[in-house]
């Protein structure tokens, strides 16, 4: 991917870079508000990465005008400000993500997989199909190998979102926050509950685990081991 | 300050003054221009004929007669004929001059009378000695400047005890402040218990005082125990690290030093976000936000994400809902509230407790309550498990920060209410009481 990392914390910006190379991705950083909205604006993107607090114009000043200038590349928004209403001002000036440091890079990673992936036009999608794991969007039927599995309505969310990220990564939190809409962590380990439930509903009986645990980043769903 | 109270009572006086003097002396004049005129009226009645010989016969017994009085008839060329003034411009109407008369008090007298023109130039005045007018007014003048003087004294008096009282009150304040400033923070300013504007004063000083205590002693509560609880992990962080120097050489993989390192960070992180989180909620801005929330989706949702945990411990959570309407909060945080008070009761209450959740009306509120008949917590301690950092003896070797209490508390605060704690005979029960949602409510918050 291409990703214009617009961060003017140098360490930061280096680990950022770095991390993100190493997963094969194409780094380009900006340093201040303005030089981030010129390139931006100015050249293709398959995300961006910007930080809130920005020398020269700040982060939701600059996703505003990109939006307001209908572009529409994914934002990922860094920031320290941790608080509940920031998370929502990021989220309402156009922002598709949003993480607060300190974080774990593979956290970061997997946000940045999910966006990546996320069609820029979302088709009307009827059907999700990994290997013989099939979900039947409009009726809401969950079939593996043909046969007829019977999920709670949270599990079949679950599901839908680990589908639709198959091969990738997610964590804990982005679970917690696009399944249950939660922007807070349980100390007990309820999304691994939930998690061992639909791997015993999905997997019992198959030759092939499908959810396997991504040991200190989170889980993921795939068809091979 | 006594100046200003005397100006203000001396001008008021002044202007009284000024307004009963000229209104007495008016009077005074007018009974001057009626004798005046009752007696020149006497004159033509008595000399119907206006002749100069008739007319001075008149006057003249006139002038035996009555002594208050002047006369003067002068025929055309001007020259006196009867009376006892000198001549005149004939000039008709009343008219009032100064002059030395018979009645000598203090040469300050004057006549005071009205002249008529009889025809063919013959002239009548009749006066009266204008003395009793000066003496009047004198009178007045006289009274008024003892009054005036006795005015400043008493404004003077007056305001100087005000002020001196005013004054040694602010002063009071002021003292204190400046104590306060100084450091003792225990000091309050003096009430008098007499129920005036100073007293309400002083009231409304004192409780900012001891709020601003309370704040200050949670503020340096908070920094010792952050400063106490984070150098725990923290030394733990750096003794591991420390190890892992000295055994460089031991065969131990970077990765068994490194993972735990990153679990210390982490959990300290989780500390920092937390506090931040209880501040933030603590500052009350999120109240502005408050709106409908459907309580039962709450509850729904947070027994939900806690249903699989729950079974795989092999506990079971007892529900009883009697009915749970809309309520007044925050649908984000009042999910954290109960999450965090089923994750205590979940990790505190031990293998075998049973935990249920409970719901119904207390009063006009609804009260939302979360026992379990675990261990409970010992009465003298119900009231710190509240505050930050605090942990019970035998919880110290369970994960967590000594911070979800405290949060739920934060919130359970935002939304009006205690956190109350009490005894389950076994067990702890944790009540929250929400304010239900109403139309009125609805209304002050589109405004």
């Amino acid at each position: 991917m291409r990703i214009l990392l617009v961060e003017d914390d140098v360490e930061t910006a280096g680990y950022v870079r770095q991390g993100l190379k190493e997963a094969g991705h194409f780094v380009t950083l900006a340093t201040d508000g303005r030089e981030g909205l010129m390139r931006s604006a100015g050249e293709e993107w398959d995300l961006l990465i910007v930080d809130r607090m920005l020398p020269g114009l700040d982060g939701i000043g600059l996703v505003r005008t990109l939006r307001g200038g209908g572009i529409d590349w994914p934002v990922l928004f860094l920031t320290t400000l941790g608080g509940i209403d920031d998370r929502v001002a990021g989220l309402n000036a156009g922002a598709d993500d949003y993480l607060v440091k300190p974080f774990a890079f593979s956290e970061l990673a997997a946000r940045v997989t999910a966006l990546g992936r996320r069609p820029r036009i979302a088709l009307p999608e009827t059907r999700l199909t990994v290997a013989d794991l099939e979900v039947d969007l409009i009726n809401r039927i969950v079939k593996r190998g043909g046969e007829r599995i019977e999920l709670q309505p949270r599990e079949y969310r679950l599901l839908q979102f680990l589908m639709r990220h198959a091969g990738q990564v997610v964590t804990r939190t982005m679970l917690l926050e696009r399944v249950w809409d939660l922007h807070f962590d349980p100390h007990t380990n309820v999304v691994e509950s939930h998690i061992s439930r639909l791997r015993t509903k999905i997997d019992r009986g198959a030759a092939l685990t499908m959810i396997h645990t991504v040991r200190g980043a989170g889980y993921c769903l795939r068809a091979n081991s | 300050m006594t100046v200003l109270y005397g100006v203000p009572t001396v001008l008021g006086y002044l202007l009284l003054f000024g307004i009963v003097f000229w209104s007495t002396r008016h009077i005074m004049e007018l009974q001057i221009d009626e004798s005046v005129a009752g007696e020149v009226a006497e004159i033509r009645a008595a000399a119907p004929a206006d002749t100069i010989p008739q007319l001075r016969d008149v006057v003249e017994s006139l002038i035996a007669r009555s002594p208050d009085f002047f006369y003067l008839l002068q025929d055309g060329g001007g020259k006196v004929i009867a009376g006892n003034l000198p001549p005149m411009q004939p000039i008709a109407g009343v008219q009032q001059w100064a002059r030395p008369g018979r009645h000598h008090h203090d040469g300050a007298t004057g006549i005071r009378g009205q002249g008529s023109l009889m025809g063919s130039g013959v002239y009548l005045f009749v006066g009266l000695n204008t003395a009793q007018l000066h003496e009047m007014g004198e009178a007045v003048i006289h009274a008024f400047l003892w009054g005036l003087a006795l005015a400043i004294l008493f404004a003077l008096a007056g305001g100087a005890a005000t002020s001196f009282w005013v004054l040694r009150r602010i002063e009071a304040v002021s003292e204190t402040s400046r104590d306060i400033v100084r450091g003792d923070l225990q000091r309050r300013i003096p009430e008098r218990g007499t129920r005036d504007e100073f007293d309400h004063l002083a009231a409304s000083l004192n409780s900012m005082l001891d709020r601003i205590q309370t704040l200050m002693e949670g503020l340096r509560q908070v920094s010792n125990d952050i400063a106490h609880d984070l150098r725990t992990p923290l030394t733990r962080l750096r003794q591991r690290l420390e190890l892992a120097r000295h055994s460089a050489d031991a065969p131990c993989s970077v990765g068994d030093v490194i993972e735990p390192a990153i679990r210390d960070v982490d959990a300290i992180l989780e500390t920092f976000g937390a506090l931040l989180r209880i501040a933030q909620i603590e500052c009350g801005t999120r109240r502005a936000g408050f709106s409908r929330v459907e309580l039962g989706d709450v509850l729904r949702t947070v027994i939900e994400l806690y249903q699989s945990a729950l079974d795989e411990a092999g506990r079971t959570l007892d529900l009883t809902i009697d009915e749970a309407p809309p309520v007044r909060g925050d649908r984000e945080l009042l999910i954290q509230l109960f999450a965090n008070l089923l994750d205590n009761a979940l990790r505190h209450a031990g293998q075998d407790a049973r935990i249920a959740l409970e719901v119904g009306r207390r009063g006009e509120r609804i009260a939302v309550s979360v026992a379990d008949t675990g261990p409970g917590i010992p009465g003298e301690f119900r009231q710190k498990v509240l505050h930050r950092f605090f942990r019970l003896e035998g919880s110290r070797s369970t994960p967590g920060s000594g911070l979800g209490l405290s949060l739920a508390h934060a919130i359970a605060a935002l939304h009006d209410s205690e956190l109350a704690l009490e005894d389950e005979r076994p067990g702890l029960r944790v009540t929250v009481l929400l304010q239900p949602w109403s139309g009125v409510s609805a209304v002050q918050c589109l405004a």
